[in-house]
């Protein structure tokens, strides 16, 4: 883990690649999975990148990766746990705190 | 490139990053249909503010009615082709819930639209109507079909908007039988197809001035 740079807040989902990713994944409804490939458009990222940011939420249990089997075809598929929506609240509802603490709008 | 060695986001870029990534998934998700409802909405004026001009009863009518009504027909049908394509394509990689919700919601519209051209078709063979009975059977049920499946869709996806759209297309189906031919046609083109195009403007102005944060989902 590296250090954030800014206390109290989790370093899985604080780095910019990860937020996002944490971002559009909380934007699914709860039960919702989607594709790797529509996740990458969503994102704008390469697919290289976006697999070892997925797999920093995964081991962090923020992520649930699952491959399927649609027509013959591989697919796969993530969701953000209920343990990731958490984090993610939790990272927003700290942030507000900071910036209530600073002074800050 | 790993995005642990760029430089660590302060408290406002993060929360910056997450209204703009948020705000991006609810566009691309559909969140805002005002593009689709804007489509209905020219086929609606457009379609039965040609009809109204084009009836019989006017001193002049602008056009044959069979020409009005292959107008109506050619919007239509362009129309809920663009709808399944919108749908298709705001689901597309997505498994789950919503997908299956959105597939129903669909299918909704094919079978009711179905059934009630089965069943107005059946009403005219065994009812020997007058033309202008026939007309207000037309713009009476599919406004209520119409204004039902909207309310559906409202309670569907907890969207207020949509459903207040539902009242307002079923008050308009009621109105369409009370004004009578070819008044009914002015109800199905303005407030029909002026509601259209008013919901789609809500939703495009809400998409612009962008929802505070946390209204995350849907």
């Amino acid at each position: 883990m590296t250090e954030s740079g800014l206390p109290g807040l989790d370093p899985v989902i604080h780095a910019q690649a990860r937020l996002r990713v944490t971002v559009a994944l909380a934007g699914l409804r709860s039960d919702d999975q989607i594709t790797f490939p529509r996740l990458q458009q969503l994102l704008e990222m390469t697919a290289g990148n976006l697999s070892t940011h997925l797999r920093k939420l995964e081991d962090a249990e923020y992520v649930q990766i699952t491959k399927a089997h649609e027509h013959r075809t591989p697919v796969t598929l993530v969701r953000l746990t209920a343990k990731g929506r958490a984090a993610f609240e939790a990272y927003t509802q700290a942030l507000h705190r900071l910036l209530d603490a600073t002074g800050g709008s | 490139m790993d995005d642990d060695e760029t430089p660590p986001l302060s408290a406002e870029e993060s929360l910056d990053l997450i209204a703009r990534q948020s705000e991006r998934m609810r566009r691309e998700l559909g969140a805002s249909p005002a593009r689709l409802l804007g489509v209905w909405a020219f086929a609606w004026l457009v379609g039965w503010g040609l009809v109204y001009l084009a009836d019989s009863s006017h001193a002049k009518p602008l056009m044959p009615g069979w020409v009005a009504a292959i107008v109506v027909a050619v919007l239509f049908v362009a129309a809920i082709v663009y709808s399944i394509f919108y749908g298709t394509r705001v689901n597309r990689g997505i498994r789950g819930p919503s997908r299956l919700v959105g597939a129903m919601y669909g299918w909704s519209w094919m079978l009711s639209f179905g059934a009630l051209t089965l069943v107005n078709l059946r009403v005219m063979a065994v009812g020997e109507l007058a033309p202008s009975t026939i007309s207000l059977l037309w713009s009476g049920t599919s406004l209520l079909v119409t204004g039902a499946l909207y309310l559906a869709g409202g309670m569907l996806w907890q969207d207020k908007l949509q459903y207040g759209f539902g009242v307002w297309i079923i008050v308009c189906s009621g109105a369409s039988v009370l004004v009578g031919v070819p008044g009914n046609f002015l109800v199905l083109c303005l407030a029909g197809g002026g509601g259209f195009l008013v919901a789609a403007l809500v939703y495009y102005v809400r998409e612009r001035r962008g929802r505070p944060l946390g209204a995350r989902r849907r």
